[in-house]
């Protein structure tokens, strides 16, 4: 799906736990999320918790998207 | 370390007032088993039953098969840190009711469980359509957790398991098979020209019902280690998966490894097998970095010149085979990786998540989409409804008449990647 949208001239940012999975199927703006079954969140944190970290992973969604990037980039930090 | 494995050849199984083995026969008094299973108070009901090869029957949802063995010499006994204390196993003598196991189903636990038909095309592609069954279906209480009504099918299954077994203690095996494994400096000693080779064993470890259990600890909260191969022969590490059927390692499985059995083979000949290292497959990136790290640390710290890596499941545990195969690799050690296949129904898709030049040496189990159509059978144990939703199942995978089209991936130990079955693929 990243590649196909891409494709059409959309960049795409892919949120992706399993970073070396992402990279073989050739997404170029890669931010590495939490947890396979919870990549977005951290079930053993309170509420308040997750939404910082949900806000923090989409912030940095959103400057990789909007960063211009030479080849496939994983956006550690 | 040195293990006799005593063979007690079963070729009949029956119900009977005393439990007992005789002349090939496994006598089962159903009752005891019954009263044994219902002692768990998670278990509401259970139906002990009987499935042998050849008959008109399907078992689905299915959990686990299990094995029946009994320590007769050396220490501990089996399924340590589970069933028997925490003793270490895996020498001196255990015996084994060859051709029989203990099949759990039921009210379906997780989504990800299998089929064994014991006749027709479907029995081809599951290895215990060829064993005397002792097959248990158990329904657990009303408004059970899952994580508790896995633990208590699976505790019934390796109850069981151990009962039987146990019949068999005292009883002169039909043929015994001794496997041995030397200190890494003794064997090197005893065998300088021939390649040090091990067996990177990766556990089924996601969590959520996908578990496996090593002396009674959670894979996944586990290092990679060392192990030795006789160890898992007395039921060390033991199956808690919920996972797609054809390839998950059910505990019968571990008890009879073929990498294993194939590497002891080569023994002494063609190859020193010195151990196995065992290591998880957990869902943090920063698990698999870390596992797949230490991995190749014990490979390259022991000196190994080859290492077969066998996989369990599939998706994103592609990664980690491949991390193990690369890290590997770059300790200047070959590697051979033992994986399935998920390549679409026509099998031209990607066959496996995540790929790497380095991965030049591969077996595979087949294709786990391709598609199979089970005509009806006379009798179901468990349930058969799961079909429609189980992982190789979909909507309209049960028809009216009973038959049943599913992916392969729905039929336990269909493409299982210890090479414990009879497909395979290969590349012209």
């Amino acid at each position: 799906m990243v590649k196909e949208i891409e494709r059409v001239g959309i960049p795409v940012v892919h949120i992706c736990t399993v970073v070396p999975i992402s990279l073989t199927v050739g997404a170029n703006r890669i931010v590495p999320a939490i947890a396979i079954p919870h990549p977005l969140g951290n079930p053993s944190l309170t509420m308040e918790e997750e939404k910082v970290i949900r806000r923090t992973l989409l912030g940095k969604a959103i400057k990789a998207l909007s960063t211009e990037v030479d080849g496939q980039t994983v956006f550690e930090d | 370390m040195k293990l006799e494995l005593g063979y007690i050849y079963i070729n009949d199984i029956k119900f009977s007032d005393l439990s007992k083995v005789e002349n090939g026969t496994l006598y089962v008094n159903k009752e005891e088993i019954e009263a044994m299973i219902l002692e768990d108070e998670n278990v509401k009901s259970v139906k002990v039953e009987i499935a042998k090869p050849g008959e008109s029957i399907r078992i689905t949802p299915v959990k686990d098969v299990i094995e029946p063995r009994v320590k007769v010499e050396g220490p501990g006994g089996i399924f340590p840190g589970i069933i028997s204390k925490v003793e270490t196993v895996g020498m001196g003598k255990t015996n084994v009711l060859k051709g029989s196991a203990v099949v759990t189903t039921g009210k379906i636990v997780g989504f990800q469980e299998g089929i064994i038909d014991m006749a027709g095309v479907g029995a081809e592609y599951t290895p215990f359509s060829k064993l005397n069954n002792l097959v248990l279906a158990c329904e657990p209480v009303d408004g059970i957790e899952a994580h508790e009504h896995e633990k208590s099918v699976r505790m019934a299954g390796l109850k069981t398991s151990t009962y039987l077994g146990k019949l068999a203690k005292d009883i002169k095996p039909d043929e015994v098979e001794t496997f041995e494994t030397l200190s890494i400096v003794d064997s090197i000693k005893k065998y300088p020209e021939l390649p040090k080779v091990a067996y990177v064993q990766m556990l089924q470890s996601q969590g959520l019902l996908h578990d496996t259990y090593v002396y009674g600890v959670d894979a996944k909260r586990t290092l990679s280690t060392l192990i030795n191969p006789t160890e898992l022969m007395d039921g060390a590490i033991i199956s808690g998966n919920c996972v797609s059927a054809c390839d998950k390692n059910t505990t019968y499985h571990h008890l009879n490894n073929p990498v294993v059995h194939d590497l002891f083979e080569k023994h002494g000949k063609e190859i020193n097998f010195v151990g196995i290292i065992i290591t998880n497959e957990n869902v943090y990136l920063a698990d698999k970095e870390r596992s797949s790290n230490w991995t190749a640390k014990l490979a390259e710290q022991i000196g190994l010149d080859g290492v077969i890596i066998s996989q369990e499941g599939f998706g994103n545990p592609d990664t980690d085979l491949i991390m193990n195969c690369k890290k590997i690799e770059e300790k200047g050690i070959k590697t051979v990786i033992i994986t399935d296949e998920y390549a679409g129904r026509d099998g031209a898709s990607q066959s496996l998540a995540d790929a790497d030049e380095k991965a030049d040496a591969v077996v595979t189990g087949g294709n786990a989409n391709e598609l199979i159509e089970l005509k009806p059978m006379d009798k179901i144990i468990g349930d058969i409804m799961p079909v429609n939703t189980i992982a190789g199942g979909f909507d309209g995978s049960l028809k009216e008449d009973g038959s049943i089209v599913v992916e392969l991936q729905a039929i336990t130990g269909a493409t299982n990647e210890l090479g414990f079955n009879k497909l395979t693929a290969k590349e012209y």
